[in-house]
Parts: structure tokens; sequence; C-alpha cells
């Protein structure tokens, strides 16, 4: 079970914020119209949320590296480290749009 | 994107071909991963398709409405099987089944139905965009030259899909005057 | 004793009851992973003879073939058909039958599960497939999307075939899919660690995984639709709170995950027979088995790609074109680790080759095509057009229909013991693979010049008669290819000369045993130190057989096998498997009551169904139970085990965790729903809210903490010896205050026929008490055990399960309550 847990913790952490990301896009932009004050607080939240999500990403894939928790030599640890760089990766590349486009139209 | 396609299929097929040849020099199995699969498995896909999303989400990005001088406002209802259009620059006025833009502004099409779900697309003017219950959406297009085109409706909607299309006909800037004025040519 | 001896012994006590009505009665999975098999491409002939019809309809213009009345049934039908009743269980029959032989087993973890997954789809696949004799087919696409399949649109009994019969086709998806995790997971040869696995259980046990996810959303919508066509809860319709749009979000949770699922399982066979016919090991082992896990998780975060035509906001949008084609890496990854074995080996070109080179070539254009649609502007002109129908054929037939005719023809001396005579395939497969290119490639061009999918005709004027001319005439070609291939397996079947053992030289332990496969599969369990054990003992099968393995002593009458540790491959317990039976004909029968009954709306046999249900599956686990402690066995090799009876962790409280999993998912769907017509659906808020009661809240609480706290209690004071009967009580007492609370809740959610909220209470509600009422059965299941002496300190397997699912209820219990009261009571 501990085994399986690590090979699929990463990815899982990506699901989890790729959806809870974009449901909080959709929210931001369904309720709050406009910004406040010239600043445009949606924007904000996304990359705060997106900052937030690689940061824990990153974590993850540093903890599958310390001796003390990483999975036996040989193929699971092969592939629960695959994992966290699939997760990582994942991460950065679906949620970059935060960064690079408008935000609610 | 069609020629990109073609040659990545190409050079999948060369490879393919040549697995066939007698004497390869295949080396360590460290080598073999390494030009396999972090090579051409890993790198070269993510590179091809990175360049690609960038592009896809520039030109999706540069497709967005914009708030637009001299915009017009319609409004497109579909029903099983038929659209209904209205203007906001003349209330009174309804067509049914052709719609008219003036060419040369941005128009924006609020998409609304009556029952199913439908789909409003005109091939040459712009993409699809469903009209869904409750819902209302928003498709900006430009026309740039007179003439008439024709849409489709082009979600499946029961027995009489097959026939559910529309004309947009697109006039020039007298005429588009004149038919506010409830002249039609 | 000697081989032949031992070969009769064991034949004698795995054997199904011979003729006809052994198949009524089987739990051994070599005959229901055929019987699955065979079923399925009954459905797969069926369904292709609907595309035939389709094509027969598009050949010309102004065809007067089918009007669309008849001619959306059919392609409904064939949609349905081929994903449903086709690729899944395709995929299952294949695993079911493969599955223990490679892994060095003897049967599945829970073979009447096996039986019981086979007739709910048995059952279900005839439902469909006789609504459609009587000409009340499905006719609203097989996305069924509402409001077009609400009972406004649709008021036929059409659409409640679809949701009801494919909803019994699922469970048994989920039924196989817990089978296959456990058995890769816990029922492997001693010494077969998780590296040591063969390739294509890692691909079966990920699939397993992704079906436990990916279907239950579908079940969740299907359910909820169907309640709003029978019971006119709104949940779809956005006049009274619900949304269209919720069906999409689910349906395609669903259905994206589904193209993977259908693809995986046949990248499993292409690695494991494309290194075979090299003459190699499979290169890169641990990347394939990354790419695979990358593949399957990506899968789920690209839902709203079937939706880029539905108004979402361009950001949203381009997440998911992003994940549509970073989802392209891992599928390049294995591509070119397939194609590097082939230049590490030397390819030589059997029948099953061919097949995976049309794989390639086939599966590659698809892949393409993929990318240029995950595009949004390009995806923007193709949707719903004759484009993607090309698309997806290329990506189902490339990626799953050609590598399964690999595997059919690189198994099949597998399942017949004989090898093959006439040269029929290699004709049947130049045949298929240029009908295939004819009629899809021709598809594509259509659909760029603007043919919409599913139009049941078009106009000579349109252009597109000629087109559509050659793209009928191929698949006419494509069709009398697979039937030659039909054909070449029959006459294989039935007249080619007996094969020898391992024909193709492979390396897999299922080919270590005489062919056809004995009942028994192995003569004696193999110690696995290496990936490809027969590749270094070729002599491995004749050494099995003599019994030199594990269990190489038939004990009367006793079905025996091992289960290891998941992630080493120690052999951990000693497991004993149910006899021949046909509880789970019977059972599936009165499940298949329930479905029919509430599709025919006689309700009154519905209570009927249910307690029928509760009594066999009480009969079911029953049978189970051993009166005295069970000694600890030798299973040679001065190795002894414990009994499986008397584990922490038995395979039934494995089985639990998984089907929870998927439970769970349902569930989590279903808060996602709610959510989502709470924030996005139009026609909120309700009229009323619910009138939040701090006296049932508190009770329900209360319930919901003390019921898994007894069970703690009452696994420990089992653990010392005492019989903790009254914990079990008070377990079941607080589970039962809860499950009442929640029946508060259904009877006063407000108005569930007028808005979607005091409907989607009413589900919540049932949903707590349903699992309140299977919680409080298996707690009184158990103290009945308890009093008649069926457990002990050491026969304490049942008390984990009890407490997991007691443990499950109340956790859901705790936020059903608090999403219906809360909110009231903090505002």
């Amino acid at each position: 079970m501990t085994e399986l847990l690590r090979i699929l913790l990463a990815p899982l952490v990506w699901l989890v914020s790729f959806s809870a990301i974009y449901g909080l896009h959709g929210l931001l932009c369904e309720t709050a119209e406009g910004s406040f004050a010239e600043f445009p607080v949606q924007r904000f939240v996304l990359l705060a949320a997106f900052l937030l999500a690689i940061a824990l990403q990153i974590t993850i894939l540093w903890v599958l590296y310390q001796p003390r928790f990483a999975a036996p030599a040989g193929l699971l640890r092969f592939v629960s480290r695959a994992g966290g760089w699939t997760g990582l990766v994942a991460t950065v590349w679906t949620l970059f749009p935060i960064v690079a486009l408008s935000t609610c139209t | 994107m069609l020629a990109g396609a073609a040659a990545i299929f190409g050079l999948v097929m060369i490879l393919l071909v040549f697995s066939f040849r007698r004497n390869k020099n295949s080396g360590e199995e460290e080598g073999q991963i390494r030009v396999w699969i972090i090579g051409l498995g890993l790198a070269f896909p993510a590179l091809v398709l990175g360049a690609l999303l960038a592009y896809g989400l520039v030109v999706g990005e540069r497709l967005l409405p914009r708030d637009g001088v001299n915009l017009v406002q319609v409004s497109a209802q579909a029903r099983r099987w038929e659209w209904r259009f209205t203007y906001a620059d003349a209330p009174a006025l309804e067509t049914t089944g052709v719609l008219h833009i003036p060419a040369g502004r941005p128009v924006d099409i609020a998409i609304t139905t009556a029952d199913v779900i439908h789909s409003f697309w005109v091939p040459r003017l712009a993409g699809k965009l469903d009209a869904i219950p409750g819902h209302t959406n928003t498709l900006r297009l430009e026309a740039d030259a007179p003439g008439t085109y024709q849409g489709v409706s082009a979600e499946f909607s029961g027995a009489g899909y097959d026939a559910f299309a529309f004309q947009v006909v697109v006039h020039d800037e007298s005429d588009w005057a004149a038919f506010l004025q409830g002249q039609p040519e | 004793m000697r081989a032949l001896e031992r070969h009769r012994k064991l034949t004698a006590i795995w054997a199904s009851e011979t003729g006809f009505k052994g198949w009524f009665s089987t739990v051994n999975h070599n005959d229901l992973g055929r019987m699955f098999l065979f079923t399925a491409f009954f459905f797969f002939i069926i369904g292709g003879l609907l595309a035939m019809l389709i094509r027969v309809q598009l050949a010309t213009p102004n065809s007067a073939f089918a009007g669309p009345e008849i001619y959306n049934q059919i392609f409904t039908m064939h949609g349905t058909v081929m994903m449903f009743l086709f690729a899944i269980p395709t995929f299952e029959g294949l695993a079911i039958y493969l599955l223990p032989k490679l892994l060095g087993t003897r049967d599945l973890a829970f073979p009447r599960l096996t039986a019981y997954g086979f007739w709910c789809y048995a059952f279900g696949g005839t439902m469909l497939i006789v609504a459609m004799l009587f000409g009340i087919a499905p006719d609203g696409g097989w996305f069924m999307y509402p409001p077009l399949s609400s009972a406004i649109h649709s008021p036929g009994i059409n659409a409640d075939f679809w949701l009801i019969g494919i909803t019994f086709v699922e469970i048994s998806a989920i039924a196989a899919a817990v089978e296959i995790t456990v058995s890769v997971l816990k029922y492997r040869a001693p010494g077969m660690s998780l590296e040591k696995m063969p390739i294509f259980a890692w691909y079966a046990l990920i699939t397993a995984l992704m079906i436990l996810t990916g279907f239950p959303p579908l079940i969740l919508g299907s359910v909820l639709l169907e309640l709003e066509r029978a019971f006119g809860l709104p949940f779809f319709q956005a006049d009274l709170g619900g949304d269209s749009l919720l069906w999409q979000h689910l349906f395609w949770l669903f259905g994206h995950p589904e193209v993977y699922i259908i693809f995986l399982p046949a990248a499993g066979v292409i690695s494991t027979v494309l290194p075979v016919m090299c003459r190699t090991t499979l290169l890169g082992y641990g990347w394939i088995v990354s790419a695979a896990l990358a593949l399957a998780f990506l899968s789920f975060g690209l839902w709203v790609h079937h939706m880029f035509t539905t108004g979402i906001p361009h950001l949203g949008l381009a997440f998911f074109s992003a994940a549509s084609t970073l989802v392209a890496v891992p599928t390049g990854v294995q591509i070119f680790a397939w194609i590097g074995t082939m230049w590490k080996g030397r390819p030589e070109l059997h029948l099953p080759m061919l097949h995976i080179l049309g794989f390639f070539v086939t599966f590659v254009i698809g892949g393409l095509t993929g990318v240029m649609v995950a595009v949004v502007p390009f995806d923007w002109q193709a949707h719903d057009t004759a484009f993607i129908t090309a698309h997806l054929h290329y990506v189902l037939f490339g990626g799953f229909v050609f590598p399964i005719f690999a595997g059919i023809y690189y198994w099949l001396p597998h399942f017949t013991g004989r090898q093959q005579f006439f040269r029929l395939g290699e004709l049947a497969f130049a045949l298929v693979f240029v009908g295939f290119h004819v009629t899809f490639l021709a598809m594509h061009w259509v659909g760029l010049l603007g043919q919409r999918r599913r139009i049941s005709g078009y106009t000579p004027e349109d252009g597109w008669s000629v087109i559509n001319l050659i793209s009928s005439v191929g698949s006419f070609i494509l069709a009398i290819g697979i039937a030659m291939i039909l054909i070449d397996v029959l006459l294989h079947i039935f007249t080619a000369r007996r094969s020898c053992r391992n024909p193709w030289n492979a390396t897999t332990l299922e080919w270590a045993m005489i062919t056809p496969a004995p009942a028994y599969t192995f003569a004696s369990l193999p110690l696995i130190s290496c990936r490809d054990p027969l590749g270094r003992e070729p002599a491995l099968a004749t050494a099995l057989a003599r019994g030199e393995g594990y269990l190489g002593v038939p004990r009367e009458g006793l079905r025996e096998t091992l289960a290891v540790d998941s992630a080493s491959g120690r052999p951990e317990m000693h497991v004993l498997y149910p006899a021949n039976t046909r509880l789970p004909i019977v059972m599936s029968a009165v499940t298949g009551l329930f479905f029919l009954s509430l599709l025919l709306k006689f309700y009154w046999t519905v209570p009927l169904a249910l307690v029928g249900v509760i009594i066999l599956a009480w009969r079911w686990v029953w049978s189970l139970g051993l009166r005295d402690d069970p000694a600890m066995q030798p299973v040679g090799h001065d190795l002894t085990l414990p009994s499986a009876a008397t584990a922490e962790r038995a395979p039934g409280w494995w089985g639990s965790v998984f089907l929870l999993t998927a439970n769970g998912t349902f569930f989590g769907a279903l808060l996602f729903g709610f959510a989502f017509l709470w924030t996005v659906a139009p026609g909120w808020p309700p009229p009323v809210w619910f009138k939040p009661s701090v006296l049932e809240f508190a009770l329900g609480v209360a319930g919901a903490v003390i019921a898994p706290l007894a069970m703690r209690r009452a696994i420990r004071k089992n653990r010392a010896g005492d019989t903790p009967f009254s914990n079990v009580l008070i377990a079941l007492f607080g589970i039962a205050v809860l499950g009442i609370t929640c029946a508060a809740l259904m009877m006063r959610a407000p108005a569930p026929t007028s808005h979607a909220y005091g409907a989607t209470l009413l589900v919540l509600g049932g949903y707590g008490l349903f699992h309140a009422t299977v919680a409080a059965l298996m707690s009184g299941f158990l103290a009945t055990q308890m009093r008649l002496g069926f457990t002990s300190a050491k026969r304490r397997a049942a008390f984990p399960i009890v407490a997991l699912w007691v443990k499950y209820a109340s956790i859901t219990g705790l936020i059903i309550l608090s999403a219906a009261h809360l909110p009231g009571m903090l505002s």
C-alpha cells in the first residue's frame, strides 16, 4: 500500500490542484466581475494558487529523493520518482496559461 | 500543422522500416534508452507540442472578443429546428432562418436555446459555439465582405437535425441601414 | 505422484460441470475469460453490422435507406455497443483469462465475483440488444446529452434502456476492476515482486484502477438522469435549478479516461507480444510502467476538451488544451520504446506482428490528428464534424482493435492448443488494413469539407457524394476482412493441427503449461526470480507439472492457492477458493430484476428484488465462514502459511478497499455535482432552503462518531480473546441512528421535484441511508457470526472488513449531514 501511494501521490496531487484551480477560475470569473481599484484580484489569486501547487510538487519530489522516505532501490524507486517528475511537469505545463493569458474572457 | 504531422508520421514509418534491417549496431541498453526513450520519446514530443500549444493559445487569445468599436449586437435563439434572430439596433425586427449582419464591423451574437442543446456554426466566418439551456454564450465574428454564408447547427438534436441550417446575409453599409429600417432588398 | 495422476486429481477438483450446464455454475477464470471474450466478439459483430448500416445510409446522397428515427437508433447503438459491450469487456475477458497465468497463480481473487460480473454484462447487454430488435433502442447519441435525452424531448422508453442497461453493464466493469486490482496486488507466484511482474499485469492494474475511478461519474450521471426521467427530479433542467452542463461534465469525466481505459490494455498486449516477435526483451520496462501511469493520470485532466464549444472562458479551455497536448508525451515514450525494442531485436513478420504494424500506422495518424484537435481554434471548426469521427476511429481501431487482433492471434494457440494452418489471416489483415484506411481517410476529408457527424443524409449539392461512396466501399472491404478473421479463428479452433507447448518461444509464465490450459492452470506454483522465467528455465513447464513448485500435492476437493505480500511477492497466506456454484448467475438475475423493474416501472417488484439481493449476498458471504480455527498449512518447500481467514487484511478487506475507492469517487462526483449546480447553474438560489435541525445533526454526528470507535474497540477485544458482541451491537446502533437522520433529511428535503436543490439533498440523504443500511447489515451479519461461533481470536478477518464499511458510512454520513444542515445553521 505504501509503495502504491508513493507512486501515485504526486500525480494525484496534480489532479487535485488542476481540478481545484479550474474550479476556482470558474468561480472567480462567475462571481467577482472586474477588479477592485485596478487591482486584478482574480489573476493574483490564480497566480498564488499556481505557485502553491508548484511548491507542493517540489516538496513531494524532494521527499521522494530523501533516503528516509524513498522507495527501496530498483524499479519502485524509479517509478515513484518518475511519478514525482510527472506531477511537477504536469503542474507547470497545464497551469502555465494562468501566467500567459487573460483571465476571464 | 498538416505538414508537420506528415513529417512526424514519415519519421515514424522510416524508423519502423529500418528496424527490419539485419545489421544494426545496437549498443548498450543504457544508450538505447537515452536515444529512443529520452530523446525521441520524451524530448522530441515535448518540444513539438510545447511550440504547438503556444501557437494555439496565442491564436485563441487573438480571437477573443475585445471591446470593439462600432459593435453590433444580435441574438440568436435556437429551437427544434429553426433559428430566430433579433437585433439590438432594431428591437421590433425578428428574422427566422436568416441572420443579417453588416460587413466590416465586429458582431456579437448572443446564443441561446429554447429547448435542447444546439450549436451555432458558420464555417467561413467563425468556429462553433453551443446554445445551452439556461446559459447565454456570446460569439464574436466579423465578416469582411458582403455576401451570403451558409450556417448549420452542429449539435445533434434529434429527428430534424439533418436539415437544420440557416444563412447569414452580410450587407454593405447602405443595405444594412435599409435592413434595420425594415426594408429588405 | 506422477504428473498424469496429479493432472487427473487437480482436474477433478477444478473442472466445471460438464456440458452446457457448466456455463451457469462455473467460477473458473479459464471458462469465464473465454465466455467474456466470446460474448464481447458477439457484440462486436452486432456493432459492426450497425456500422455497415450507417455506411449504407451515407453511401449516396438523399438516401432513402433509413429515416432519421431509425438511423438515430443505429448510430447511437453502434457507439454504445462498441464502447460498452465490446471494448471494455474484451479487456476484462483477456485480463481474466490471462492474469492468473501470467502471474503464476491458479485463479483470480474472487472467482464468484468474476462470474457475477459476467452475468451482469451478459444480461445488461442483452437488454440493449432486445430493445434494438423491438425498435425501441436509445436514439439520443451514445453521449445522451440532456435535455435531448430527458423526459420532455425523449418521452419513450428508449433512453431508459440506455441508462439502466449501461449502468447494469458498468456494475460488471466495476466488479472486474476490483477483481483485477486485488489479483495483481495479492495473487502472484511466490517471489514475484512488483519489479518482476510481466508488463501486461502493470497495464491491467493501471487500467483497473482507472475503471474504478473513471466509471463512477457516469454511473452517477445515469442514476441522476434516470431519477429525473422517472420521478421528475430536475438535475439537468435549467429552469428548475438544474444544468445540462452537469451531465456533460460527468459524462466526459468518464468519457475521456475511457479512451485510455481502452488503449492501455491494448498497449499491454503490444508490450507483451512485440518483444517476442522481435526475439528480444522490452526496452525500458521502468519507463513504460511510468509512462502508462502518467498517461492514466493525465487522462483524467482532459475531460473538458470535449466541451471546447460550450462557452467556457478561454483560460479554462487553455488548461485543458495544455493537458491534451501533454498527454501525447507519455504516449510518445511508449511508441518510441516499442520502436526501440524493434531496433534492439530482430523483428519477424508473423501474423501478430502484422497487426502490430497496422497499429503503428493507424495509431500514429490518430494521435497526430488528436494533437490537432487539442488546439482550441482548430477544434472550434472540426468539432462535431466527420473529421472527429475519423480521428476517434483511428485512435480506437488503431489503438485497440489492431492490438487485440495481434493478441488474439498470439494467444490463439494457447486457447486452443493448435497452430495456424490456413494462411487466411494474412489476406484478412491486408483487407482490414486497406479497408480501414480507405474508409476513414475519406472521412477526414469530408469532415474538413464541413460534413457534420450524425446526419442521416446530405444533398448532391453538398459535393460530398463521391467521398462518401469511397468511404462506404472501404468499409465493406474492412467488413469482409473482419469476417475473414473470424472465419480464420473458427477454422483454427475446429481444424488446425496440434501445436507444441510454447510455439512463439515466449518467456512469460502463461506458456509454462499444457494448452489448452487445464482447469487448475498450474499443477504447482513456480518460484519467480526474474522477469522472464521461461527464458531462464525453458523446462519450467515440466517441472511444475511434476509438482516441483508450491502446492504440488492436491488435497481432496480443495481449490488452493497462495497470496503474497503486494510489493515483495513474499508468500503471505494460504487461500481456499469457493467451488462451482449457481449463486452468481442467480444473484445477477435478481439484480437484473431490480433494473428491469425500474425500466418497466413495475415499482412493486423493486423492493422484492432488493430483499432478494440482500438474502443472496448474505448467503454468499456466509458460506465462507469457518467453524474451527484453521491450522497452519504446509505448502511445500518447507514453507508453512496461515489461512486467509486468520489474516488482519484478508482478500475481502482488499476488495472492500478498492470497491470503496470506486464508491468514494461516486460520492465525490455527487458532491462535485452539488457544488456545480449551486455555483454555476442558472435558477439559483432555490425558492425554499432546507430547515436545519440541531437535534438531527447532533444525533447523526454522535452516531457517526460512536460506530467506528465501537468497531475499533471490537477488533481489539477480539484480538485479546474476548467476544466483543456488545461492541458490535453498539456500532450497529450508532450506524442505525446515522441512517435515521439521513432518512429524515430525505423526508424533509424541500420540494425535490420543483428544484434541483431539494432533489440533490434527497439523493445525498439516500446515499447516506443506503450506506448506513449496508453497514448495519454487515454489523448484524458479524454479530450473528459471533453468536454462532464463526469467529475467534484467530478467525478475525471479518472484523476489519466490517469496520472499514462502518467507517466509510460514518465519514460520508458526516459529510452529507454537514452539507445539508451547516449552510443553514451558519447563515
